[in-house]
């Protein structure tokens, strides 16, 4: 099978052309770290990635804003954040392999969306090439931008089916001088959630509010339901954190570090040791959450206070059943990751609506002969 | 032209008390908060949306152009029919459809007023973001359909990012839903897709929005400068102190000065330039930044600095930020508003830059803008009445916002380029990306009867079919 890595945008887009020109099927990725995601995909002739692209464009700190080629490293890209006392605080997991484009086009956000939100809040302007051969510009360099379409949203989760990213261009955030995590234990639900809605109804304004049922607690070395709290700022911010959030535990520096680090791998661990693994991936109202929570058999990792939680099952028949029957409760959900022997479409998105076909619009103006990922966006597109 | 037929069909389908026909009636329809006009020839006034897609359908029968309005405070000329036709009031459905406090939700029609819904959950400590500057009149319809802004949209961010889902009408007919009450419903984000498309692809008729809760406190500041690069000195400094307020506005010594005669806010009369200033959070982290915030400020030689000592001081001052235009009005019978964006370190070369405009074309220009993230508002004082005075007024904001493009701006910031900046699109962006606007104009609306003649150039879209030669600036 071909195989191409091109090095400059314009090649990029020459050879997506030349290969749609000839009917080729595309697989497109960047480190190509999470193929289990999004339905899988179906065989191609040719395989696409972006990982040659890695250039930093345009970095002006004082700016706040910064602008790389989809094929970055991800792990390069917010090292050289930090070294200026900045960042963007999307925490994908598969971090240490992901390429920045990536990250944003699996759209798999990390705890501190609850504070700064998804890609879709951070990202400011991207560049991406058409299977036409065309570059296409969304957005810009500034922090607010109304000028024509923002079709780089569409990218944004899209799993490489419209078109491949060239560059993404982020508004950045700069990195607090201190943080917190608190964490609370409890030995059932009910509290749990008693103690995320009394945190969600005051005036604290945490980045991460993360739920993990006693099956997750253990995979990490906890024990019991976990909620798991951050905040950051100044010295004295945080101490006023400390005040109000006096948990079970306090972490700071590096078991800080390393509990975040062990919930941002949490699913890429599972997946590792479980070939055959599947990941349910549920959105709820935040109200719903908890019973989202209680319904859940398996390992159970919740942005809870978002409504975004993850489901790991070691089958997939369990999987299927669990997602169908949050579907029957009116909640929407995907099997994100599947494994070895993959999920029909039926199974791995049961409730798309009728916004499916408007989605299908899409995808026909992108890519009418359906070249680039197929079989990516669960088999639905 | 309205057909006779679609008009008794509109009639039947809508009562006698839900359209407006007469010519004193619809001339309060060809104009919005810019400088463009064009009559509409019927206006309609759905209660549902039913009636919206019932609307959608005689007037594609009959081949009629329709564009919708909200409030009609917009200043690109979005809502302005300039292909006449039929203009789509949504000033009746105007209900606040379900308030969801533990979800941090409500759901709005496109009529309701910004503010209400502020107005709505305030008493239980919530607030809906974006606050453009006329939120007490725009609605929440037109928000989405421009992306809207404000002065807070520096820390929480715009319209798009407090809008969770849509119900959309489309050209066919189809009423679809995207998005939801949760987050990251799977599929392609068309929530996103749909907002800010200045309502050239569908007609918005219900919002799932963002409420979030009320900071614990809040604290207002104003720095008074008599040097304006020294207040544009301290926007820079505060972003590499790593301070984060709210909302950080500058005012220029034209601009002041006509705030402060209309509103007598307390702005000071003599001042080149002043810093509206605001931090929001918890009390601690207010404290520690309005002290880190008077540091930056004496350090860059601001004369004064205030803080609002209760809430109706604070009111007071804002209530001068954002009465501006009206302020300006006093002052000149026609003004121009500019919407240009330029990275946060080219404010003091745009600003002089824009100096040197004011006195090439002899016009006045004044400065409000949204100073934290790049978005200026120069305001262009003309006198339509004088000859050549509308064309001056309109190059010298060509020129403003080419220079916005040139140090790696944008046109528009949170107006929409609507008819006033479509032919700078060009010069924003490449011709394939203007094929990708085309294309997806030509998915949504394949007969180009949604508010035909926005946002592509002309040349473009379907403009040489649609538009009239009658319009006027």
């Amino acid at each position: 099978m071909e195989r191409i890595a091109p090095s400059t945008p314009e090649q990029m887009a020459e050879a997506l052309a030349a290969f749609a020109a000839a009917g080729k099927t595309i697989h497109v990725g960047g480190a190509f770290s999470k193929l289990r995601q999004g339905g899988g995909h179906a065989p191609a002739a040719v395989t696409v990635s972006t990982s040659a692209l890695t250039r930093v464009l345009q970095y002006e700190p004082k700016d706040l804003t910064v602008s790389v080629e989809s094929g970055l490293p991800w792990a390069t890209f917010t090292r050289l954040l930090a070294a200026n006392g900045q960042m963007v605080p999307l925490d994908p997991p598969f971090a240490s392999q992901a390429t920045v484009g990536g990250a944003v086009v699996s759209n798999l956000c990390g705890p501190r969306r609850r504070w700064f939100g998804s890609a879709r809040d951070l990202v400011i302007g991207m560049q991406y090439a058409t299977l036409e051969g065309k570059r296409v510009q969304s957005g810009g360099m500034v922090v607010k931008n109304v000028a024509g379409l923002d079709t780089g949203k569409l990218l944004i989760g899209s799993l490489g089916t419209l078109a491949v990213v060239l560059s993404i261009n982020f508004k950045l955030a700069p990195a607090p001088p201190c943080t917190r995590t608190f964490l609370f234990h409890f030995t059932a639900l009910p509290a749990a959630i008693q103690k995320r809605n009394s945190i969600l109804q005051e005036v604290l304004q945490p980045w991460s509010i993360d739920l993990l049922n006693p099956h997750a607690s253990g995979r990490i070395d906890e024990e019991g339901w976990v909620l798991a709290v951050q905040a950051g700022g100044s010295q004295r911010l945080v101490e006023r954190y400390e005040l109000e959030l006096a948990g079970t535990r306090v972490l700071a520096d590096e078991a800080e570090q390393r509990f975040w680090e062990r919930i941002r791998e949490f699913i890429p661990e599972f997946l590792r040791e479980k070939p055959d693994g599947y990941v349910v991936r549920i959105s709820t109202p935040i109200e719903a959450l908890g019973d989202a929570a209680a319904s859940a058999p398996v390992p159970f990792l919740a942005r809870a206070g978002n409504g975004v939680a993850y489901a790991l099952f070691t089958d997939a028949d369990g999987a299927a059943n669990w997602l169908k029957s949050a579907a029957g409760r009116g909640w929407r959900g995907v099997i994100e990751f599947a494994g070895a022997d993959g999920a029909g479409p039926d199974e791995a998105w049961p409730n798309p609506g009728p916004e499916l076909e408007v989605m299908r619009k899409v995808k026909q103006l992108y890519d009418s002969r359906n070249l680039l990922n197929r079989g990516r966006l669960y088999g639905r597109i | 032209m309205v057909p006779a037929a679609a008009r008794e069909e509109l009639e039947r389908l809508l009562g006698a008390r839900n359209y407006l026909d007469r010519a004193e009636d619809l001339v309060l329809y060809e104009y919005d908060g810019g400088v463009d006009k064009h009559r509409p020839e019927m206006v309609v006034f759905p209660r549902s949306t039913e009636d919206v897609v019932a609307i959608v359908k005689i007037t594609g029968k009959h081949g009629v152009p329709i564009v919708g309005r909200g409030a009609g405070t917009g200043l690109s000329g979005g809502a302005i029919p300039r292909a006449g036709g039929i203009t789509v009031s949504f000033s009746r459905m105007n209900q606040i459809l379900e308030i969801d406090l533990a979800n941090e939700r409500a759901v709005v029609q496109p009529g309701v007023v910004n503010l209400d819904i502020t107005l709505a959950v305030q008493g239980d400590k919530y607030f809906y973001a974006p606050d453009p500057s006329s939120q007490r009149a725009c609605t929440i319809g037109g928000n989405v359909s421009e992306n809207a802004g404000g002065p807070h949209t520096l820390a929480y961010g715009v319209t798009t990012n407090h809008v969770l889902g849509l119900e959309l009408v489309l050209m066919d007919g189809t009423v679809v839903n995207t998005g939801g009450m949760a987050q990251d419903v799977p599929g392609y984000d068309l929530t996103g897709l749909f907002t800010g498309s200045e309502g050239t692809m569908a007609f918005v008729t219900k919002v799932i929005v963002r409420l979030m809760r009320q900071p614990e406190s809040v604290k207002t500041l104003l720095a008074i400068y008599d040097a304006a690069s020294d207040c544009g000195q301290t926007v820079a400094e505060i972003t590499a102190r790593a301070i984060t307020p709210v909302a950080v506005e500058m005012l220029d010594g034209v601009m002041l000065r006509m705030v402060e005669e209309a509103t007598h806010a307390g702005f000071p009369m003599d001042a080149e330039a002043v810093l509206l200033i605001e931090l929001e959070g918890l009390i601690e982290q207010v404290e520690e930044q309005v002290e880190q915030i008077r540091d930056v400020c004496a350090a860059c030689n601001a004369r004064e600095f205030r803080v609002a000592k209760s809430a109706e001081e604070r009111d007071l001052l804002w209530k001068g930020r954002k009465n501006a235009f009206g302020a300006v009005g006093r002052v000149s019978p026609f003004y121009y508003v500019q919407d240009g964006v330029v990275p946060r370190t080219q404010i003091a070369p745009t600003l002089e830059f824009i100096r040197g405009v004011s006195a090439k074309y002899g016009l006045s220009i004044s400065n409000i803008f949204h100073a934290g993230d790049g978005n200026l508002h120069p305001i262009i004082l003309f006198d339509a009445r004088k000859p050549g005075d509308t064309d001056r007024a309109k190059a010298a904001g060509d020129e403003i916002l080419n220079f916005c493009i040139s140090v790696g701006g944008s046109i528009t910031g949170e107006h929409g380029v609507g008819m006033e900046k479509m032919e700078l699109m060009g010069n924003l962006f490449s011709s394939d990306s203007l094929d990708m606007i085309q294309g997806f104009k030509n998915l949504f609306d394949p007969e180009c009867r949604l508010n035909p003649g926005k946002v592509l150039p002309t040349g473009r879209g379907c403009m040489e079919i649609r538009q009239r030669p009658d319009f006027v600036l």
